[in-house]
């Protein structure tokens, strides 16, 4: 996993790609999943990622940040690829030979191909979460009909989540300021499991009681319509610039389905 | 569609957004303990046998959903219904009583993690290579290279930890749950009363005997 603390990969900024509608970006992010499943070839897969995600990178002003989580998440992939596609794919060009094995040309290129694919969907993806704020995804979402319930869960779970990871830590520090060792084998490490976790699981349930009275006092399941104090901008050139962003990733899957049946 | 509803209270999915919480939590610090397992899905499990099967896998689901959103492992949302399935498979045997002895919980833990591979492995072939990205790939190579092919390789690599994992997992859920109040288990009513936390004869409006569990959940606090 790319990040082992905090919350989430958003990047707070005031570039164009941030003041973009979510549901925009998420079209766009669409469109990459469409693409990294259609596209027919390596170079059309890295044209998309050079030409089209790494422009949008750098106008957010997140350049760095989005090639650094491109490479964490797709590097251990890539590697992974080019081993076991390269030695079992199978080929006649072969690149050398270790033991019985031989590695082929062919499988390396199966492997990269597999890793581009990964890369265009995987990069829309982080593309949309580092410059989205998932606060206004869900609320973008649930005014064009997401049950805000899902929402409410969704956002909580992220907000929440943080804050159990110090709970664990200041945990583990307790139980190891108590005698517990952490640095010895698998199966004493497995056996402390409980100790630690125990105590932050336990806590949680038992406050969810006074969260659902929280929320149950501020009308969470009052059928009424719900306002919200922010507002999204939007404008008619987005929502056309949606609609084609759609559009597109239709075609190019009917496009993708067709000539594999033709 | 009746047991859907009752299963999405506003006490109920309060909980599942904590136990999407504690999987995210504890799937980072496990990491750190250096254990060779996962244990991302306590959350799913504890909330699947405390609510049921739809709240478990609305757990798993959206905890998958999640990981992607917060794009800590983007790559999550594909197993987002192998994850519904073990929250799903979790509520049924809390429900049948399962994770009321240790035997049967460790037990249902190996088949949630048997389901959990076989469903996995058809993900990881087709969508990413054959491979996860992790250090598990190494075992797929070592299938393949003993002669498996892709889809096999994964099915073996799966079923190699996937077990363990949920094993554990249902283990630690297992725990968890004797050491729950029974009025907190009672709040969410999926759990059958076990003999201890029954009360006397008399004490309550629970009668004993073979109707407890129905009776249970008409009791337990629900809307």
């Amino acid at each position: 996993m790319p990040s082992m603390r905090g919350g989430t990969i958003y990047v707070e900024g005031r570039s164009g790609l941030h003041k973009l509608h979510p549901l925009t970006k998420l079209a766009l992010s669409g469109l990459c999943f469409a693409c990294a499943a259609a596209l027919p070839g390596l170079p059309w897969l890295l044209g998309m990622f050079v030409l089209v995600l790494m422009p949008l990178a750098i106008w957010g002003r997140i350049t760095r940040a989005f090639l650094k989580a491109c490479l964490l998440v797709v590097g251990p992939f890539l590697l992974s690829l080019a081993i076991i596609q390269g030695f079992f794919h199978g080929g006649d060009t072969v690149l050398f030979q270790l033991g019985r094995f031989t590695y082929t040309l062919e499988g390396l290129m199966a492997g990269l191909l597999f890793a581009a694919r990964l890369l265009v969907a995987l990069g829309g993806t982080l593309l949309l979460m580092q410059s989205t704020d998932q606060a206004q995804l869900m609320q973008a979402l649930t005014e064009r009909g997401f049950p805000a319930r899902i929402a409410y869960v969704v956002l909580t779970a992220i907000q929440i989540f943080p804050s159990f990871q110090d709970r664990a830590q200041v945990i583990m520090d307790a139980q190891q300021a108590r005698g517990l060792e952490l640095q010895t084998g698998a199966l004493n490490r497995a056996r402390l499991l409980l100790p630690m976790v125990g105590p932050l699981i336990l806590g949680s349930v038992m406050d969810v009681s006074e969260r659902a009275m929280a929320l149950e006092a501020r009308g969470f399941s009052s059928p009424a319509q719900k306002t919200s104090l922010h507002s999204l901008a939007d404008s008619a050139s987005q929502r056309t610039l949606r609609w084609l962003l759609v559009a597109a990733a239709l075609g190019l899957l009917a496009w993708r389905v067709g000539s594999a049946l033709a | 569609m009746n047991s859907f509803r009752k299963e999405f209270t506003t006490l109920s999915i309060t909980l599942i957004a904590v136990g999407i919480a504690l999987n995210l939590a504890l799937g980072t610090v496990v990491l750190r303990l250096g254990l060779p397992l996962y244990l991302d899905s306590i959350g799913t499990v504890l909330v699947g046998a405390l609510v049921g099967p739809w709240a478990g896998a609305a757990t798993g689901f959206l905890s998958n959903l999640v990981w992607t959103l917060t794009g800590l492992y983007p790559q999550a949302f594909a197993w987002a219904g192998v994850a519904a399935i073990i929250g799903a498979l979790a509520g049924a045997f809390g429900r049948s009583g399962w994770l009321n002895s240790i035997g049967k919980a460790a037990l249902a833990g190996l088949i949630t993690g048997v389901v959990s591979a076989v469903l996995s492995a058809p993900i990881a072939t087709y969508v990413f290579g054959g491979v996860v990205g992790a250090g598990t790939d190494a075992l797929v190579a070592a299938f393949r290279a003993a002669g498996l092919d892709a889809l096999m390789s994964n099915v073996a690599q799966g079923t190699f930890s996937d077990p363990l994992d949920k094993l554990v997992t249902f283990v630690v859920v297992w725990s968890l749950l004797l050491a729950l109040p029974a009025r907190e288990k009672a709040r969410f009513g999926n759990l059958p009363a076990t003999s201890k936390e029954r009360a006397p004869r008399g004490a309550t409006r629970r009668p004993a005997g073979k109707t407890t569990q129905k009776t249970t959940k008409k009791t337990a606090r629900r809307r």
